[in-house]
């Protein structure tokens, strides 16, 4: 399944685009993904436990995420929490998603729906 | 573990058993992470208000996805036929209210079946769908359990409102509910008992 190209998975929504953005850098832990998403984001998308988890479920199904074997640091945390990293598949969906997404903003601006600000 | 950790757990039992089995203690985990940040934000109603909007619409489209060992055409076909067969009756029992209203088929009490079919009906089939999809106990088990309760309470409330009203005829309310409860029972007995040679018929 992880043979296919990124863009079948393509547009991914939103829930998963964070979640796969919050491991981008790092190894997480389901709490830690949703904290990294609610300060990103400023609180403006909020991923709640039940979205979170069914999103992670598709994701460790569909090859783009990992369940570690390991805590990173296992004398400062507890044992029961999982820790998921990015697939090397998962990542190139990211990267598939956000050209996809730098397309889309780069029309708009195209269009004049943004202002000058950021380009 | 506090209350609301509790409450959460035991929500949980809307998801399928093989989500709860897999990710029920890490949805436990980020909740009891979550519930800590937000009391001390002094947040905890509006943190409770998106964690069940997030709960009702996550269990759907896992129930959804993943309806059991029967498959999700089967299941779906027979969840449908049900409710529509419970649909069609209660509004069969409520047009047949509504045309005996001033007949002589009144006289032979029909609408004293007729009105209890009708309340029960609603509430209590409402309530059996909810708990066949969401507990493990025995279909029919639940069934008569709640059309029971159902018409029991039902009639405790006629009991409390005609108190203070003018009189009623108990006989009839009383047979026209004993009726409605053989009637609902015996159309989920039927139904169950249908449904189970359905199943072995497959497996043969």
């Amino acid at each position: 399944m992880t043979k296919e190209k990124p863009e079948a998975w393509l547009p991914l929504t939103p829930a998963m685009f964070h979640i796969l953005l919050a491991l981008a850098d790092k190894e997480r832990h389901g709490y830690e993904i949703m904290r990294e998403v609610d300060e990103r984001t400023e609180g403006k998308m909020r991923v709640g436990p039940g979205t979170l988890y069914g999103s992670i479920k598709r994701m460790l199904n569909d090859g783009l995420i990992e369940e570690l074997d390991e805590r990173p640091d296992p004398e400062l945390d507890d044992e029961r929490r999982r820790y998921y990293r990015l697939s090397d598949f998962g990542r190139r969906v990211a990267i598939a998603e956000a050209e996809r997404l730098d397309k889309l903003v780069k029309s708009a601006r195209s269009k004049k729906l943004l202002s000058a600000r950021g380009t | 573990m506090n209350l609301s950790t509790r409450v959460y757990g035991l929500l949980l039992l809307a998801y399928p058993p093989e989500f709860r089995r897999e990710f029920g203690g890490q949805l436990l985990q980020v909740f009891r992470d979550s519930y800590r940040a937000e009391a001390l934000n002094g947040s905890v109603p509006s943190f409770w208000v998106r964690t069940l909007l997030d709960l009702v619409s996550t269990a759907a489209k896992e129930r959804i996805e993943n309806p059991g060992r029967e498959g999700v055409s089967m299941n779906r076909r027979s969840d449908a036929v049900a409710l529509l067969g419970c649909a069609a009756i209660i509004a069969i029992a409520f047009l047949l209210q509504y045309v005996t209203r001033n007949s002589a088929a009144s006289l032979i009490l029909i609408n004293y079946v007729l009105d209890p079919l009708v309340v029960t009906g609603v509430i209590g089939n409402f309530i059996v769908f909810l708990l066949s999809k969401t507990t493990k106990f025995n279909p029919l088990r639940i069934a008569i359990t709640v059309f029971a309760v159902v018409h029991a309470a039902c009639l405790l409330l006629i009991v409390v409102l005609s108190s203070s009203g003018p009189p009623v005829n108990w006989a009839g309310i009383l047979i026209g509910y004993v009726l409605s409860f053989v009637i609902w029972v015996g159309l989920h007995f039927a139904w169950r008992t249908t449904n189970r040679n359905q199943a072995l018929n497959s497996q043969h």
